[in-house]
């Protein structure tokens, strides 16, 4: 399958060398633009991708169809933009997953990063807060760590499937702290929640938009949050970065991206990638993705590059270190 | 604001012109979506969505719920009519429904279905305001052990659903099982039975299996048939009230559907679906017909029918309560309410009463209408039986291939229904039942994964399922159903040994 798209890919190149380059750069965007979200409508990564292409279809003068392909964490969205085979019309926003650690944890992915994949620009990101029950006898992350560290798996945490965001951070800052806890994979962050209010389990990594109505509840408290600065949606939540004997530059974020398939034009890519960071700089869509617990971020095609190389090494270690553990 | 308080105040919200009318619309579009084989509330509310941005929050939700509860009552038309579940959850409508109306008697069928759906809503509700608060707290109190026992005694009892062949019914649960394996292990991660392909690792779509099991299944068998015959069945169209002595089969058998119903709809995870196949295994045992069952017992409709449109009303107890989705279609109403600012969980029933009570008090006019709506329409549901096969059939596989494409765009869940068609259909040639194989595919999962959990949470001692008490309970019932059922199987053993030598 692998092959014949990759011929297919190459055909299609060998096609566009015939006709002149800048006829085209001219004509686009000349037809609907499509964008795929691996996840289905009302998720909230299909709802974050609509903010961002509203105005986006705007600015290009030409109306962009979300194209939800919701599976295997994202990663049919990105196969189905490969399938699509129209390297001009067809882009797709993803969360770092299909990009970073599916090319461990997928065997029949189907698609090269590096090669099939031309990045845009990250559209944000979000940190994950530790959650623990109301009146679990932790006030800070320096007791969380102590209780943690009795004995091994002293304590249980939830995450929202293995290889998940919430998963690879419960183990990185197990590792970064020296501690080792007890794994219960779950579905969902509202499943995690219940347990951990339910006492089953004792605590998890989620995102701030998952925790807070709780913490209002009185249900839950937060111990730490894993971006580097505080965060406005979790206000008074400490940076875990420094604490608890964490390294100072202890970080973990999910994050959100804009991508083309390999193929696409650099004019393209330019123009896509002015347009969605102007579109990032207003206030009023930072606010919206606010109040989903999403940071705008934006920047360069080479800034996400970048951040897609960092970041599968790191998640790539700790990966290795759950499969020694196992 | 206490339960009634809150209701009253719900009417006021849910009377509003602006409101009212798109709950007509709401429930309209459910019954019609529910009617057509495959498409259902999912793909309907997926694609009413964007629409939304428009409305008002409150009207917005009371639309898309309409949608949902509306589809439960169309849902079973097609199930009664032509054993094509409009829904997954009304497949077992199929079981006692069709042969009613291939006896002429689709229109007390579809009475009874309405009827049983209407009183299945009303008391639903009627649980929503009595007990939100209670039904929450006791959601929490669920934890894996709980789950995986009460799973455990859900299919002990639903097992028995086609008791007449019991080797076969043991296979249909056991390929059933088998079938729910096949996607991402959530305890491990590991990829199993995917053969390579990525649009496996979810796991078999429901509404594909559902639909190829029953709907296409059906349609290649009645090809055969229609070769035959040449013509379709004729249709008495009289007879559409039930008569008393069959009225009479309705009201316990509802009142108890609804009541399992409303149970099983607020814990989350486990569904409308299962709820109906458990009222169905209740009635079957507890029925002094039980050799009526399969044959077209009106208990056979009553109970499930209440069950999932009661379970379909308190399925809003977690979403609503906790923030916590039942099933995928309440995940996407939980989308809605996050796209209209409004936050589910436990916050809600303080921050957006208006919200919370307008809803609910949304459902019971949605039902009165849909009542009131559907009546009068069962004579033109039971005319669509007299629509020549080669008009009907094609837009039967039309109408199933949009609804299996429309869940989540992937046209390989196409090609996945018309493969589990054929092989439906070789089931149904060897006269397995496939309601058994849903069942199996349904709570095999929830079993694996709860089990593995609560034992994993343990530390691997196998007594968290007795030491606690709701999950030993569970589980002692289990045994006792086992327990009894041997008894049973010993005594008719003995008095047919007797009856030989006499």
């Amino acid at each position: 399958m692998i092959i014949s798209r990759r011929a297919a890919l190459l055909g299609a190149a060998a096609m566009t060398l015939c006709k002149p380059a800048l006829a085209q750069d001219a004509t686009w965007p000349s037809q609907p633009q499509h964008v795929y979200v691996g996840f289905p409508a009302g998720s909230s990564p299909d709802l974050l991708a609509r903010i961002v292409t509203e105005p986006l279809a705007e600015k290009l003068g030409q109306p962009i169809v979300i194209e939800n392909k919701p599976g295997a964490g994202g990663v049919i969205g990105i196969q189905q933009m490969l399938n699509a085979q129209d390297q001009k019309n067809t882009f797709a926003t993803t969360i770092n997953g299909p990009l970073t650690t599916a090319p461990r944890l997928t065997p029949s992915l189907g698609y090269d990063v590096a090669e099939d994949i031309v990045p845009v620009t990250l559209i944000a990101t979000s940190p994950l807060v530790l959650v623990v029950a109301a009146d679990f006898p932790a006030e800070d992350l320096a007791d969380f760590v102590q209780a943690a560290g009795k004995e091994p798996e002293a304590l249980a945490y939830g995450s929202v499937g293995k290889g998940s965001g919430a998963h690879l951070t419960a183990e990185l800052f197990s590792d970064r702290a020296g501690v080792e806890m007890l794994h219960i994979p779950f579905t969902s962050y509202a499943e995690v929640t219940t347990a951990i209010i339910g006492h089953e389990i004792d605590c998890g990594f989620m995102a701030p938009s998952a925790a807070m109505q709780y913490v209002e509840a009185g249900k839950v408290k937060i111990l730490g949050i894993t971006s580097a600065t505080p965060f406005a949606q979790a206000p008074g939540v400490p940076v875990m970065a420094g604490q608890a004997g964490l390294p100072d530059d202890f970080r973990a974020e999910l994050w959100n991206a804009f991508i083309a398939p390999a193929g696409t034009e650099a004019a393209t890519v330019d123009t896509l990638s002015t347009h969605i960071n102007a579109i990032l700089a207003d206030e009023a869509v930072q606010k919206r993705l606010l109040d989903m617990g999403w940071q705008a971020a934006g920047g360069s095609a080479e800034e996400l590059q970048q951040r897609i190389a960092e970041d599968t090494k790191v998640w790539g270690a700790v990966l290795d270190r759950i499969d020694a553990k196992e | 604001m206490n339960g009634w308080d809150g209701f009253l105040h719900g009417l006021s919200v849910a009377t509003q012109p602006g409101v009212l009318i798109y709950c007509v619309l709401g429930v309209l579009l459910g019954t019609f979506v529910g009617v057509l084989p495959g498409i259902g509330a999912m793909a309907t509310i997926s694609l009413l969505l964007p629409i939304t941005y428009y409305l008002s929050p409150e009207a917005a939700l009371v639309m898309l719920a309409g949608v949902y509860y509306g589809s439960q009552y169309g849902g079973a038309v097609a199930s009664i009519l032509l054993r094509l579940p409009g829904t997954p959850q009304s497949a077992i409508t199929t079981l006692d429904g069709y042969p009613l109306a291939q006896q002429g008697r689709a229109g007390v069928a579809l009475f009874t279905s309405m009827i049983s759906s209407f009183a299945g809503s009303m008391i639903g509700i009627l649980v929503l305001i009595l007990l939100s608060g209670a039904l929450a707290q006791a959601a929490i109190a669920f934890g894996a052990a709980e789950y995986a026992a009460m799973m455990i005694l859900g299919l002990v009892a639903a097992s028995t659903v086609g008791a007449k062949h019991p080797a076969k019914s043991m296979a249909m649960v056991v390929l059933g099982l088998i079938l729910g394996c096949v996607g991402t292990d959530v305890n491990s991660g590991e990829q199993r039975f995917i053969f390579g392909q990525t649009e496996l690792m979810d796991g078999i779509n429901l509404v594909a299996l559902a639909m190829g099991l029953f709907g296409v299944a059906e349609v290649i068998s009645n090809i055969r048939v229609a070769e035959r015959t040449g013509v379709p069945p004729r249709v008495a169209l009289r007879d559409f009230l039930p008569s008393r002595a069959e009225l009479r089969r309705i009201p316990f058998p509802a009142l108890r559907g609804a009541s399992l119903g409303s149970f099983f709809g607020a814990l989350p995870g486990t569904g409308s679906t299962i709820s109906s196949f458990l009222a169905y295994a209740t009635e079957r045992r507890i029925s002094r017909r039980s050799e009526q069952f399969g044959k077209g017992a009106i208990e056979g409709i009553a109970g499930p029918e209440a069950a999932n449109n009661a379970a379909a009303i308190s399925a809003f107890v977690p979403t609503l309560s906790l923030g916590i989705p039942g099933d995928p279609i309440m995940a996407l109403m939980l989308g809605a309410l996050v796209i209209h600012g409004v936050q589910p969980g436990p916050m809600m029933l303080d921050a957006r009463p208006d919200m919370f009570w307008g809803l609910i008090a949304s459902f019971g006019i949605g039902n009165l209408l849909l009542l009131v709506l559907n009546l009068p329409l069962i004579g033109i549901w039971v005319s669509m039986l007299r629509i020549p096969f080669r008009w009907l059939y094609p837009a039967i596989l039309i109408f199933v291939s949009l609804g299996v494409y429309s869940v989540r765009g992937s046209s390989f869940d196409i090609f996945a229904v018309a493969l589990i068609g054929v092989i439906g259909y070789a089931l149904s040639l060897a006269r397995f039942n496939p309601a058994l194989l849903l069942l199996g595919f349904v709570l095999g999962p929830l079993i694996e994964t709860n089990l593995r959990r609560a034992l994993l949470i343990g530390r691997g001692d196998p007594m968290v399922f007795l030491q606690r008490p709701i999950a030993a309970a569970f589980i002692l019932a289990a045994g006792a159903l086992i327990v009894m059922a041997v008894v049973q199987v010993l005594r008719r053993r003995s008095t047919d040994a007797v009856e030989t030598e006499s």
